[in-house]
C-alpha cells in the first residue's frame, strides 16, 4: 500500500477544530503505538502544530479502507463525535509523497515559505524513528522531503525575506547597524505589536531594551518579560540620547516626537542614525522628522508594504517550488532503473501516483 | 611578438573593467539581490592583467613604473582593484566592485589616451633613485585608498537614500548595514591620508640639494598640501565633530573627484612633475 496522508490544517478547520485533534507531544509514542497495534499502519508519523494534525501511514491495507479507518482513528483517539466542520483532507501515492514535500518547504503553511515547520516535521519524525514506528518507506520519503525543503531553500526565494511587522523591523535595523547587540531599543507604549517587535530585535541580538509607558505597572511588566528595565513616561527623552532604535505605539492622540523636539535630542546623541519604528495608529512620531539627517522613521503602513513585497515575491516562487517537488517526486515514484530492469513497478511501498 | 607591449596587456584589463562596468549595471537594475561573484572575478582577471602588464613595464625600467600621467594612472586603479579584492572577499561588501568597477574603467581608460606615456627618456627634473619612487608610489598607492573610499562613499549614499525614501531595494539588496559603509569609508580615508602624509615627508629629502625647485612656487606641491589639508578636515570633522555620514560620504566623494579633475593639470603646470 502507498503513502497515506490524513489530517486537518488552518486550510480546512478553525483553531476550534484543530485544537480538538491535537497531539501531546507526550502522548505521541503511545499513539504511534496504539495505530500499529490496530493494524492501521505499518509504519506512521504524527505531525501535531499549531497549524496542522497530520498522520502519514504506509499500511497493509487498501488506500480507501486505510484512509477511512485513519479518520476514525483520529476521531476516537480524540473522543470526537463529528462536528460539523471538520474537513479532513487525505492523499495516497504520488499526492501524498508532494504534500508531505509541500509541508516541509512551508508552502503549505499559513505564513508562505516560513521555516519553522520543517523543524516540527523533523521532530515528528525523529520522535517516530526513536520509537521505531518508521520503516524503509517513511524513512526514505522523509529524507527526501528534508532534501528537497533544503533544495528549495537555496533555489528558490520562497524562504526570502520578512513578511511579519517585527520581522521587517529587525530587517531594517540590521540594515542600519552591523550588531543589534551595540544599540540600545526604546518600547514607548506596550501594545502587543510593539512587544512583538521588541522580541524580535531581542531574537536578533539586541540586549538593552527600555520600555516606557502611560501604566509604569505595564511598562515594568514588559520590561521584565524583555528582560529590560522599566522608565517613567515622563522621563523617556531623557533616556533619548543612549538609544539608537525606537519602537512606538502609544494610543496618544496627537504625535509625541516632531522635529522641534527631536534636533536638540539628536545633537545629543552625537547625529548617530536613528531608526524610528512607529507602528501606532494615529502616529506617534511627526512625518516630518525624516528629514533630519542620520533620522529613519518608518510607520506600520511602510513596514506592511515591505512585508507585503516579500510575501508577493514568494508567492511568485511558488511555481518553481512546485515544479521542484513534482520532478523529485516523480523521480521517487519512478522505478530506480528502469532501464537497467526493465520494470515499470514503482518502489516498494510508495505506490502509484493517485489519479 | 615585439608589437605585443605592457600597454596591450593593460588595454585587456580595461576591457575587462569594461565588462564589470556593463555587468554593474545590470546589477544595479536587477537591484543587488544576490551575492555575486561574476564581478569580482572579471575585476580579479583585469587586476591579474594589470599586475602583469606593470611587471612587464618595471622590467623594462628596473625600477618601479611611476614616471608619467600612464604609469601614475594605472598605478591608482591598481590599488583601488587590489584593495577592493582584498575587501571584497567579505560578500557584504562585494557589492563595492559594482560601484568600483565605472571608476576602475573610467581612470583606465582616461590612463590610455594619447600623449600620457611618453618614452622613458632618463631625463626626469629630479633625479630616479629609490627615494623618487618611493615618494611616487606612496602618494599614488594614497589615491587609490581615497580612491576607494569615495566609492565607499557613493555605496553608503545609495543605500542611505533607499532607507530614508523607503525603497524596497534598500532592504532587498544584499547590502552592508550602513555604519558599516561608514567605517569603511573612514578607514580607506584614514590609510590614504597616511600614506600621503608619509609620500610627502620625502619631499624635503627629494629637494635636498636643489636650491632651484621651491615648495611654494610648485603648483603640484601646493595642491599636495592642499590634498592633505582637504582629508585632514574632513576627518577631522568627522571623528571629532559628528559630521554625519551622509555629509562625511559626500566629503570622500568630492574630494576625490577634486583630485581626479585637477591632477592632470597641476602636474602640467609642476616643474618638478614633467616628465
Amino acid at each position: 500500500m502507498p503513502l497515506v496522508v490524513i489530517g486537518l490544517s488552518h486550510h480546512s478547520s478553525p483553531v476550534t477544530v484543530r485544537e480538538r485533534f491535537a497531539f501531546a507531544e507526550a502522548a505521541l509514542p503511545g499513539a504511534l503505538q496504539e495505530l500499529r497495534d490496530a493494524g492501521l499502519a505499518r509504519e506512521a508519523v504524527i505531525l501535531s502544530t499549531c497549524n496542522r494534525v497530520e498522520i502519514y501511514a504506509e499500511s497493509d491495507l487498501p488506500e480507501g479502507q486505510a484512509i477511512t479507518r485513519l479518520r476514525q482513528f483520529l476521531l476516537d483517539y480524540h473522543k470526537v463525535q463529528e462536528p460539523p466542520g471538520v474537513e479532513m483532507y487525505a492523499r495516497g501515492g504520488r499526492q501524498g509523497l508532494e504534500h508531505l514535500f509541500k509541508v516541509a518547504c512551508g508552502l503549505d503553511s499559513m505564513v508562505l515559505g516560513e521555516t519553522e515547520i520543517l523543524g516540527q516535521l523533523k521532530k515528528a519524525y525523529e520522535t517516530s524513528l526513536r520509537h521505531r514506528h518508521t520503516g524503509g518507506v517513511l524513512n526514505k520519503a522523509f529524507q527526501k522531503a528534508f532534501h528537497v525543503a533544503k533544495k528549495i531553500r537555496t533555489e528558490t526565494n520562497i524562504q526570502r525575506g520578512s513578511v511579519s511587522v517585527g520581522s521587517v523591523a529587525v530587517e531594517l535595523a540590521e540594515r542600519l547597524f552591523s550588531t543589534l547587540s551595540e544599540h540600545p531599543v526604546m518600547v514607548i507604549g506596550a501594545g502587543e505589536t510593539s512587544e512583538k517587535t521588541a522580541r524580535a530585535l531581542l531574537s536578533r541580538g539586541a540586549h538593552s531594551i527600555l520600555v516606557s509607558n502611560r501604566s509604569h505597572e505595564r511598562a515594568v511588566e514588559l520590561a521584565r518579560e524583555l528582560d529590560g528595565r522599566a522608565v517613567s513616561f515622563d522621563d523617556w527623552a531623557a533616556e533619548f540620547p543612549r538609544i539608537d532604535i525606537l519602537i512606538s505605539s502609544t494610543s496618544a492622540p496627537h504625535c509625541i516626537l516632531d522635529r522641534a523636539r527631536l534636533e536638540p535630542l539628536m545633537k545629543a546623541r552625537k547625529n548617530r542614525p536613528l531608526l524610528l519604528i512607529d507602528i501606532a495608529v494615529p502616529r506617534d512620531i511627526d512625518p516630518s522628522v525624516n528629514f533630519l539627517d542620520n533620522v529613519y522613521l518608518y510607520n506600520i503602513d511602510d513596514l506592511q508594504a515591505i512585508a507585503g513585497d516579500y510575501l508577493r515575491q514568494r508567492r511568485e516562487e511558488i511555481a518553481r517550488c512546485e515544479a521542484i517537488i513534482a520532478e523529485k517526486a516523480g523521480a521517487m515514484m519512478r522505478p530506480a532503473s528502469s532501464s537497467q530492469a526493465g520494470a515499470a513497478a514503482p518502489l516498494p511501498g510508495l505506490g502509484k501516483a493517485s489519479a | 611578438m615585439s608589437w605585443w607591449t605592457d600597454r596591450h596587456v593593460f588595454l585587456l584589463a580595461v576591457i575587462a573593467y569594461g565588462l564589470s562596468a556593463v555587468y554593474s549595471l545590470f546589477l544595479w537594475r536587477k537591484g543587488f539581490r544576490k551575492d555575486d561573484y561574476i564581478n569580482y572575478g572579471v575585476l580579479l582577471a583585469g587586476m591579474i592583467l594589470q599586475t602583469k602588464a606593470m611587471f612587464m613595464r618595471g622590467l623594462t625600467l628596473k625600477e618601479c613604473p611611476v614616471h608619467n600621467l600612464y604609469e601614475a594612472m594605472t598605478f591608482v586603479d591598481w590599488t583601488i582593484v587590489a584593495v577592493y579584492l582584498v575587501i571584497g572577499l567579505w560578500p557584504p561588501v562585494r557589492y563595492l566592485g559594482a560601484f568600483a568597477a565605472p571608476v576602475i574603467f573610467a581612470i583606465g581608460v582616461f590612463a590610455l589616451m594619447p600623449g600620457l606615456d611618453p618614452a622613458h627618456t632618463g631625463l626626469t627634473p629630479l633625479a630616479a633613485n629609490d627615494l623618487v619612487s618611493l615618494h611616487a608610489a606612496l602618494t599614488l598607492l594614497s589615491y587609490g585608498a581615497f580612491g576607494l573610499s569615495s566609492v565607499a562613499g557613493v555605496m553608503y549614499l545609495s543605500q542611505e537614500h533607499d532607507l530614508k525614501f523607503h525603497k524596497l531595494r534598500a532592504v532587498f539588496a544584499v547590502m552592508p548595514p550602513i555604519d558599516r559603509l561608514e567605517k569603511i569609508t573612514s578607514r580607506l580615508l584614514w590609510a590614504g591620508f597616511v600614506l600621503l602624509t608619509a609620500g610627502l615627508a620625502l619631499i624635503p629629502f627629494l629637494l635636498k640639494g636643489r636650491p632651484e625647485f621651491h615648495v611654494a612656487s610648485d603648483p603640484k606641491m601646493i595642491w599636495s598640501a592642499l590634498v592633505w589639508c582637504l582629508y585632514l578636515a574632513l576627518l577631522v570633522l568627522h571623528g571629532r565633530f559628528a559630521q554625519s555620514g551622509r555629509k562625511f560620504a559626500w566629503g570622500a566623494v568630492a574630494s576625490f573627484a577634486f583630485v581626479v579633475l585637477t591632477f592632470w593639470g597641476v602636474n602640467l603646470l609642476s616643474p618638478t612633475h614633467k616628465f
